[in-house]
């Protein structure tokens, strides 16, 4: 019976979309962090009956057809790029970009990653890194004797040395923007890769056209949203019941047809 | 024997296509643009289930078609700028290399040349009938209610949206599309009603389909019930009526 593949096929894409959902409430207080969402399509067909086939020698033909679909797949699991919402940290070194555009990383490795999530620190020579030490770029060292760093919205950063009344400007952050920000790969860690169906890596300065500013003392939160995550829960779980349900009713009539003599 | 046991079988046949259907709504029950499906069922007209023609005319029982519902299916807010939902009639139109597709699943994105896609990356059709392109550094998208999309204010082309005369000529191929026959008429919307923000969900009813599922369930009971005791019935007369003596 193909009601029994069909209902397994639901209950699959529905633990899929749990798994998904599941990943985004851990990641509710995750920086920077984009929703994903389960995006299913129907499966096959198969036709037993063609649409349009003649009927009778009359020249009648069949009006509808019987078509039986075969379940259900995952088409794919893609992120939401919304903008979070910008919460105060009143750490100097903690950037957010309000608009379009990502940070570039470099990692240890040598390649460039990206993120949103500009919780930044400085290393033992003073430039600035990430939480996890990979260099943010263009690099910018601060002297160890600047009192204070400011960076403007167009991503000016500026220090204010000791006994100097004059600010002095270290170097300019950018920011980078895709044609399709949801092509981008996750690697974890709040990073993300260049790959084909994001398109090059576009860079520039904050606030021109087409990029966002930059907000120094804030970071931007995960962009979860409990109330729908947990809506959605319940009705994913609610439909891998419902598959569970079909694929009891289906075994109860093979059984009464394996009972037969 | 008046072809009890055939008649069943044709029956439980019906039922078990009755449940693959069924379960196939409910496995889709949130795959956005989905339309439920249900089984048309006749009494076969052409072949008697019977040899002699009695006063009493038996039918195998037949499924002949199938009907789709192609009622507009609730609209769900994901506030993504390229999620589209169609109210009303009408499918957006897609480039695929196997020719023209047809779909109610606006999930939509935009690939690295600014070219408006489907998930596997199927060009969507604007009403020029090339596909739908857009500057992806010119600023946000406004897709407006008749499919006119707009940038910085400056219209960057319209999505089409076909309407066929009956939409029963039209068979799913999976993936959420549709295909149809050449010679099915078609127009082009002129006033279509795109809402951006929104996707289409399933239009499956969940209590309908898991009412029809323990009605065919029963059904099927209640026919092998039958079976078994047309079954029963023959093996007594043979035993009855073959006692010797």
């Amino acid at each position: 019976m193909r009601a029994l593949s069909t209902a397994a096929t639901g209950m699959e894409a529905q633990q899929l979309n749990v798994e998904v959902i599941a990943h985004n409430l851990a990641n509710m207080n995750t920086t920077a962090f984009k929703r994903q969402r389960a995006e299913f399509q129907d499966l096959l067909y198969q036709n037993l009956g063609q649409v349009g086939a003649a009927s009778s020698d009359a020249g009648t033909i069949v009006p509808t057809g019987l078509q039986i679909g075969l379940g259900v797949q995952a088409g794919s699991v893609y992120r939401i790029t919304e903008q979070g919402s910008l919460s105060q940290t009143g750490n100097e070194l903690d950037l957010a970009i309000s608009g379009r555009g990502y940070f570039r990383i470099e990692l240890p490795n040598g390649g460039e990653a990206y993120t949103r999530a500009g919780s930044f620190s400085r290393s033992p020579e003073g430039q600035l890194v990430t939480s996890d030490g990979y260099l943010v770029m263009p690099g910018i060292a601060v002297p160890a004797e600047a009192r204070r760093v400011e960076v403007n919205q167009q991503g000016q950063v500026q220090v204010q040395l000791d006994g100097e009344a004059e600010a002095q400007i270290l170097g300019q952050i950018e920011v980078i923007t895709f044609a399709n920000e949801a092509g981008l790969e996750a690697a974890g860690d709040n990073l993300y890769l260049e790959t084909a169906a994001s398109g090059a890596a576009n860079v520039g300065v904050p606030g021109q056209p087409g990029f966002g500013i930059i907000r120094q003392g804030f970071v931007e939160t995960s962009n979860v949203d409990a109330v729908t995550e947990i809506t959605a829960l319940i009705r994913a779980q609610r439909a891998y019941e419902m598959n569970a349900r079909v694929i009891s009713a289906a075994d109860e009539m093979l059984a009464a047809s394996a009972n037969l003599r | 024997m008046d072809n009890m046991l055939m008649i069943g079988l044709s029956q439980q046949q019906v039922l078990r296509r009755a449940m693959d259907i069924t379960a196939n709504n409910i496995a889709n029950v949130s795959t956005a643009g989905f339309k439920a499906e249900q089984l048309l069922v006749e009494a076969e007209p052409y072949t008697r289930a019977r040899a002699e023609d009695g006063p009493a005319r038996l039918n195998y029982v037949a499924d002949w078609g199938m009907g789709r519902d192609f009622a507009q299916g609730s609209l769900e807010e994901t506030s993504r700028p390229l999620d589209l939902a169609i109210t009303g009639d009408g499918f957006f139109t897609l480039e695929t290399p196997q020719g023209e597709r047809f779909t109610r699943d606006g999930r939509f994105s935009m690939d690295a040349a600014g070219t408006l896609t489907a998930a596997d990356g199927a060009p969507v059709l604007g009403e020029d009938g090339a596909p739908v392109t857009i500057d992806p550094d010119a600023g946000p998208v406004t897709i407006l209610a008749n499919g006119e999309i707009t940038q910085n204010g400056m219209v960057a082309g319209r999505i089409a949206v076909t309407r066929f005369e009956d939409n029963g000529l039209l068979s799913k191929i999976g993936e959420n599309r549709y295909i149809a026959p050449e010679d099915a008429e078609r127009e082009l919307a002129q006033e279509p009603l795109i809402r951006q923000g929104f996707i289409e969900s399933s239009n499956v009813r969940p209590i309908l389909e898991i009412t029809s599922m323990m009605e065919v369930s029963r059904a099927y009971s209640s026919i092998t019930r039958m079976l078994q005791q047309a079954d029963e019935l023959s093996r007594k007369a043979i035993e009855r009526l073959g006692r010797p003596g």
